[in-house]
C-alpha cells in the first residue's frame, strides 16, 4: 500500500511537472519554429533563464484571478466540471510503465504505479469518462455557445473514441495481452534477429490511425472544434482564472498521456534496444555488460525521451497544420479513420494466420 | 397651355411660365443663385444660362417666358462653358471660407461648384478684402466676402416685410449690402434671411458656430408657437457615440410645403417667434412621474392606478360633480378628443375649463394674436374655450386634473395656486418641471409637440398632422397615451378605447364622430 | 487515391518545413546562447521596451494640435476631422474669436485616444494642417480609461 502510495505520488509528480513544462516547451518551440523568441520575460531576481520561469508566473496569475461563476448557472457543478476533466485524464499515469525492476535489498519494485491486467481498457475508458468535463462545463456555464462547444466537443471526442479503440486492437492481436508491461515485455523481442519487434513495425497503419485520432482526443489545433477559439464557441468561454487553467492543463496532459501511450504501444515503452536485464547483447556480436542500477536508470532515461519526442511531435502538428472545419472533421473520423482501422484489423488478421 | 421642349422632352405648361419654373417642373435643374419662388425674377447672378433654339446667345431661364414650339437645352457645351464662366466670377471674389462657414454643407455656391464647376481658377489677383463680421441687427451677421449680391434679401424685406432695412450700396465691384445708418433690423421675420440667401453671407447668432449642419437631422412638425401652425423642420442632433451634446435641437427652419398661389407670400417664411423659441423643448423638462406619498419617482402603472381608483371611488360614491378637470389648447385634435370622450361623454363632468390663452401681438403676415396652436382644434371638437370660473372650480371639489402644457407664461395656474390646497387630490400633466409642480400629488410627464404625433387645427380650419421628431425624455409619455389608458382604467366605456395604438387611431375614430374632421 | 496521396505528401512536407525551421533556428540560438556570433539570427524579434524599432517618416502617432505664431490654436474649429472620423472620437465645440479674420476657434478640443484608430483622416480632412500625428509618441497605455481623454491643452503642448 506505501510502495503504491509513493509510486503514484512519484508518477503524479514526474507527470504534472512535465505539463507544466510542457507549456513553456510550446511556446519556445512554436517560436523557434516561427523565427522568433518566444516567452522569455519571467524573471526571478533579474536571472530569466530562457524564460523557464514563465510556467510558474502564469501559475500565480491564474491563481489570483477572480473566480467566476455567471449567473444562472450552478456553481458546484460549475466548479466540478473542470476538476472532473483533469481527474480522469490524471489518473491514466498510474497505468504507464516507466522502467522495468528496480532490485533494492532483494526487493524487486515494479516501476509501474498499477500493472492493471486490463490496463488498455482502463486507459481508454478514463480518456472516455474526460468528456463528462466537457459536456458539463458546456452546459452549466448557461451560455448556448458553450453548450453548443460542449456538445460539439462530446461528438467529437466519442467519434474519435471509436477510431482510437479500433486502431488498438491490432496492437492487442499482435502482443495477445491487455496488460502494458506484457505489451512492454513482447516489444523487447527481436525481428530477423536484429529488429527490436516495436509495434511500429508491425503495425504501421495502426500506429497513424491511433497518432491521428489521439490528437483528436486531446483537442488541440487541428481538432480544436470544442474550443473554437476563432469563433469562440467553446465549452469554457464562461471559465476563467485557475478554472480555466485547468482545463488548459489538462490538454497538455493529454497531450503527455498520448506521448507515453504512443511510446508504450508502438516503440516499445521503456526499452532501449539490444539491452538486456544485464547489459548490451548487440545482434552484430559484442556485448556490454552493465550493472543492474545502470541498466534501469538507461530504461527510465529511455522512456522519457521517447516522451519528449512525440511531445515535440504533436507541438509541430499542432503549429503546422490549420484546423478542420465540423464536417470535415466528423467525415476524416467516420468516413475514413473508422474503415481504415477495420481494414487495419482484417488485414492484421489475414497476416497472422498465414 | 403651350408646349414646350426640354432637352427634347416635351412639357406644356401655362402661358406665362419662366423656362426655369417649365423645367422643374418637366424634373429638370436648372443651376439658380438669385432666384427665389417667392419674388419676381431678378436677373442678377447669371447662373440659369440656358440655350434657347432659334436664340444667338444664351437665355436667362429665369426671367425667360415660354413660346409655344421653344426647343431649350440645358446641358450642352455651350450652356456648361457659360456656368463654368459664371462661377469661376463669382468665386473669383469669394473667400472660400467653407471650413468655418455655418453654410457650407447647404450652400448653393458650393453645390454648384461640385457639380458645374470643378476647375481650377486663372485669376492670379489678389482677392478684395470686406468686412466679414458686420452686425446689422437683430443677430444677425453679414459677412460682405461671403455675399454673391443675389439681392433675396434686399427683396425680402422690400416686398414681403415691406420694412426695407437692407439695400445695396456702392457700385460695380464695390458694391455691398447695408443698412441705412444705424437703422438695424428689426422685424419679426429676420431670421429668413438667413435661410433665403443662397451662401452663407448672413448667419445669426443663434446657430453661428454651435455645430456643423450636416450633424444635424431634418424631421417635420408643425410651430404650436401661434395659432397659424407654420410648416417647419426640427433640426435636432442625434448624438455622438461617446460624448454629450448640449442640447438636442439646434434650430427651426421653415418647410415649404403649400406652393399654391393664394399662399405665395406665406408659405416660405417662418416667424423669429417660432423659429428661436425652440429651447423649451430641452429645458426644465419633466422626466420622472412623481407620486407625492411615495417620495419616489414611480412607475407608469402605479400612476395609472392611482389615478384610475381615485376616479372610481368619486363614481361608486356617485359624487362626479367633485371632480374638475383644466385642459388647454396646446393639446392636439386627437388628445381633446379623448378628454372631451373621458370627462365630458363618459364621466359626465361639468366642471372643465381651459387655462387662459396665451397672447400677443398680431402682425399681417403670419403671427397670430392667439399663440397656442389649437383653440380652433378644441372648438371643433365641441368644448367652449371658457375662462376658469374659480368659484365653481373649487366648490366642493376632491379631485382636479391640471393639463399644463404652454411653455411660456405663468397663465391662469398662479390665480388657482393659492386655492389648491382646498382640493384633497391634485393631478398634474405637464412637459416641464416648473416650480409649482411639487403642489401636485401626482405630477405626470408629458410631451411636447415635437415628440409626439397627432394634428393640430389651426386658425384658418386647417387640421395638419405631424409625427414625433425627437424621442420622449425618460418616463414622459404623450397626453393620448395617458388618456387612452385612463379611458380603460375607469371602466366607463373600456372597448372605445381598444386599438388605439397610435395617434391616427384616435384620429379615424374623430372622422366618425365630428363632421369637421372628415 | 491519388488526391489522398497528394494530400498526405502535402500533409508531412508541410511539417518537414516547419521541423526544418525549427532545427535550423535552434541551432543558431544555440550558438548564439553560448557566446558564438554568428551573420543569421535565430529570430527576427525585437526585444521591445530596451530595443525600440524605427519609427517610420510616414508613421501616425498621437495626435498635436498646432498653434500659431501669438500660440492661439491654428484650428479653426470646423470640425471636419470630428466629421471624417470613423471612430468618432474626436469632439469639438466652437467659440466666436474677437478676431473677425479667424471668426472661429475650438474652445472644446477631446479625443477619446482609447476609440481612435490612427487612420489619419483627421489629418487629412484638416483644412488648416492644424492637426498633426508626427508626435512619435506611441506609447500610449494609461491605466485609467479616463486618462486618455485628451484636451485642448494636452494636445497643444
Ligand atoms: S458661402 Fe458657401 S462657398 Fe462661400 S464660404 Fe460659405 S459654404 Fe463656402
Ligand atoms: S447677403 Fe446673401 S441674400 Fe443678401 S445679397 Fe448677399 S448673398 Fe444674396
Ligand atoms: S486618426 Fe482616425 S480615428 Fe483617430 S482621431 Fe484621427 S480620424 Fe479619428
Ligand atoms: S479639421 Fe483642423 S481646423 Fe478643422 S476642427 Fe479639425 S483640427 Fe481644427
Ligand atoms: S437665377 Fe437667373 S439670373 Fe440668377
Amino acid at each position: 500500500m506505501i510502495e503504491a502510495l509513493i509510486k503514484f505520488l512519484c508518477a503524479i509528480v514526474w507527470f504534472l511537472l512535465l505539463s507544466l513544462y510542457l507549456t513553456w516547451a510550446e511556446r519556445k518551440e512554436s517560436a523557434v519554429m516561427q523565427d522568433r523568441v518566444g516567452a522569455n520575460r519571467a524573471n526571478f531576481f533579474g536571472f530569466r533563464i530562457l524564460g523557464l520561469f514563465q510556467p510558474l508566473a502564469d501559475a500565480i496569475k491564474m491563481m489570483t484571478k477572480e473566480d467566476f461563476t455567471p449567473a444562472f448557472s450552478k456553481r458546484f457543478l460549475h466548479n466540478l466540471a473542470p476538476f472532473l476533466s483533469f481527474f480522469f485524464v490524471a489518473v491514466t499515469i498510474s497505468t504507464i510503465p516507466f522502467g522495468s525492476h528496480l532490485m533494492i535489498g532483494g526487493k524487486e519494485f515494479r516501476l509501474q504505479v498499477i500493472d492493471l491486467n486490463v490496463g488498455i481498457l482502463f486507459v481508454l475508458a478514463l480518456l472516455a469518462l474526460s468528456i463528462y468535463g466537457v459536456i458539463l462545463s458546456g452546459w452549466v456555464s448557461n451560455n448556448r455557445w458553450t453548450l453548443l462547444g460542449g456538445l460539439r466537443g462530446s461528438a467529437q471526442l466519442i467519434s474519435y473514441e471509436v477510431a482510437l479503440g479500433l486502431s488498438l486492437i491490432g496492437i492487442i492481436m499482435v502482443f495477445p495481452s491487455l496488460k502494458f508491461s506484457e505489451i512492454v515485455g513482447f516489444q523487447s523481442e527481436l525481428l530477423f534477429g536484429w529488429l527490436p519487434k516495436w509495434g511500429v513495425f508491425l503495425q504501421p497503419l495502426g500506429l497513424i490511425i491511433f497518432l491521428m485520432a489521439a490528437m483528436a482526443e486531446s483537442e488541440r489545433v487541428p481538432f480544436d472544434l470544442p474550443e473554437g477559439e476563432s469563433e469562440i464557441v467553446g465549452f469554457f468561454t464562461e471559465y476563467g482564472g485557475l478554472k480555466y487553467g485547468l482545463y488548459m492543463f489538462t490538454d497538455f496532459m493529454k497531450v503527455l498521456i498520448i506521448a507515453c501511450l504512443l511510446t508504450t504501444l508502438f516503440f516499445g515503452g521503456y526499452h532501449v534496444p539490444w539491452l538486456y536485464a544485464d547489459g548490451f547483447h548487440f545482434p552484430w556480436g559484442g556485448d556490454w555488460l552493465l550493472p543492474h542500477g545502470i541498466v534501469v536508470l538507461f530504461q527510465v532515461i529511455m522512456f522519457n525521451l521517447k516522451v519528449f519526442f512525440f511531445c515535440w511531435l504533436q507541438i509541430l502538428i499542432r503549429w503546422t497544420y490549420p484546423r478542420f472545419r465540423y464536417d470535415q472533421l466528423m467525415d476524416f473520423g467516420w468516413k475514413f479513420l473508422i474503415p481504415l482501422s477495420l481494414f487495419n484489423i482484417a488485414a492484421t488478421a489475414v497476416l497472422m494466420s498465414l | 397651355m403651350v408646349e414646350i421642349f426640354i432637352n427634347d422632352s416635351a412639357i406644356k405648361v401655362k402661358e406665362g411660365t419662366t423656362v426655369l419654373k417649365a423645367a422643374e417642373k418637366a424634373g429638370i435643374h436648372i443651376p439658380h443663385i438669385c432666384f427665389h419662388d417667392a419674388f419676381p425674377p431678378e436677373g442678377s447672378c447669371r447662373m440659369c444660362l440656358v440655350e434657347i433654339e432659334g436664340h444667338p446667345c444664351l437665355e436667362l431661364a429665369c426671367s425667360t417666358q415660354v413660346r409655344e414650339g421653344m426647343k431649350v437645352y440645358t446641358e450642352t457645351e455651350n450652356v456648361r462653358d457659360a456656368r463654368k464662366g459664371v462661377l469661376e466670377f463669382i468665386l473669383a471674389e469669394h473667400p472660400m471660407d467653407c471650413p468655418i462657414c455655418d453654410k457650407a454643407g447647404e450652400c448653393t455656391l458650393q453645390d454648384y461648384y461640385e457639380q458645374y464647376g470643378l476647375f481650377e481658377s486663372d485669376f492670379l489677383e489678389e482677392k478684395e478684402r470686406k468686412d466679414k463680421k458686420v452686425d446689422i441687427g437683430k443677430g444677425l451677421i453679414l459677412d460682405r466676402e461671403r455675399c454673391v449680391l443675389c439681392t433675396r434679401c434686399v427683396r425680402f424685406l422690400r416686398d414681403i416685410t415691406k420694412t426695407g432695412e437692407l439695400g445695396v450700396f456702392e457700385r460695380g465691384v464695390r458694391s455691398e449690402i447695408g443698412i441705412f445708418g444705424d437703422q438695424y433690423i428689426d422685424n419679426n421675420y429676420a431670421g429668413n434671411l438667413v435661410e433665403l440667401c443662397p451662401v452663407g453671407a448672413i448667419t445669426d447668432k443663434d446657430f453661428r458656430f454651435k455645430t456643423r449642419n450636416w450633424f444635424l437631422k431634418k424631421g417635420a412638425s408643425v410651430c404650436p408657437l401661434c395659432s397659424r401652425g407654420c410648416q417647419i423642420f426640427i433640426e435636432y442632433h442625434p448624438g455622438f457615440a461617446r460624448f454629450k451634446v448640449p442640447k438636442r435641437v439646434y434650430r427651426i427652419s421653415s418647410r415649404v410645403t403649400s406652393r399654391d398661389q393664394s399662399q405665395k407670400e406665406k408659405g416660405y417664411w417662418i416667424c423669429d417667434i417660432g423659429r428661436y423659441g425652440y429651447s423649451y423643448m430641452d429645458k426644465d423638462r419633466a422626466e420622472n412621474i412623481i407620486l407625492k406619498q411615495k417620495n419616489r419617482p414611480a412607475e407608469r402603472g402605479e400612476a395609472e392606478a392611482f389615478l384610475g381608483e381615485k376616479i372610481k371611488k368619486l363614481i361608486y360614491r356617485n359624487k362626479l360633480q367633485r371632480m374638475g378637470v383644466v385642459l388647454n389648447t396646446w393639446l392636439t385634435n386627437e388628445e381633446l378628443f379623448l378628454a372631451r370622450k373621458i370627462f365630458t361623454l363618459d364621466l359626465e363632468l361639468e366642471k372643465v375649463f381651459f387655462t387662459e390663452l396665451d397672447t400677443g401681438e398680431k402682425d399681417d403676415l403670419l403671427l397670430t394674436a392667439d399663440r397656442t396652436p389649437n383653440k380652433k382644434g378644441a372648438e371643433e371638437i365641441g368644448f367652449e374655450i371658457n375662462q376658469i370660473e374659480k368659484q365653481k372650480l373649487f366648490d366642493e371639489t376632491e379631485l382636479l386634473i391640471v393639463f399644463w402644457s404652454s411653455p411660456f407664461g405663468l397663465g391662469s395656474i398662479t390665480e388657482l395656486l393659492p386655492e389648491l390646497s382646498k382640493v384633497r387630490t391634485k393631478i398634474l400633466f405637464t412637459p416641464f418641471k416648473r416650480k409649482w409642480n411639487d403642489a401636485f400629488d401626482l405630477v405626470i410627464p408629458t410631451l411636447v409637440s415635437a415628440e409626439k404625433g397627432g394634428s393640430f387645427t389651426n386658425i384658418d380650419g386647417k387640421v395638419q398632422h405631424f409625427d414625433a421628431v425627437l424621442s420622449p425624455p425618460g418616463e414622459a409619455r404623450a397626453e393620448w397615451e395617458w388618456l387612452v389608458s385612463l379611458g380603460k382604467e375607469i371602466e366607463v366605456d373600456f372597448n372605445s378605447y381598444l386599438g388605439m395604438k397610435f395617434p391616427y387611431d384616435v384620429y379615424k375614430k374623430m372622422k366618425d364622430k365630428i363632421e369637421f374632421f372628415r | 487515391m491519388f488526391r489522398l496521396f497528394g494530400y498526405f505528401f502535402e500533409i508531412i512536407r508541410g511539417s518537414v518545413i516547419t521541423a526544418r525551421h525549427f532545427i535550423v533556428n535552434l541551432f543558431f540560438h544555440t550558438l548564439n546562447l553560448f557566446g558564438i556570433k554568428t551573420k543569421r539570427k535565430g529570430a527576427f524579434t525585437i526585444q521591445y521596451p530596451e530595443q525600440k524599432s524605427e519609427i517610420a517618416e510616414r508613421h501616425r502617432s498621437l495626435h498635436r494640435l498646432m498653434k500659431r505664431e501669438n500660440g492661439k490654436p491654428r484650428c479653426v474649429a470646423c470640425m471636419l476631422c470630428q466629421t471624417v472620423c470613423p471612430s468618432e472620437c474626436i469632439y469639438i465645440e466652437a467659440a466666436e474669436d474677437p478676431d473677425p479674420e479667424i471668426q472661429k476657434y475650438p474652445s472644446t478640443f477631446l479625443i477619446d485616444i482609447s476609440r481612435c484608430c490612427f487612420c489619419g483622416f483627421c489629418v487629412e480632412a484638416c483644412p488648416e494642417d492644424a492637426i498633426r500625428m508626427d508626435t512619435g509618441e506611441v506609447e500610449l497605455a494609461q491605466y485609467n480609461k479616463d486618462d486618455l481623454m485628451l484636451d485642448l491643452d494636452f494636445l497643444l503642448s
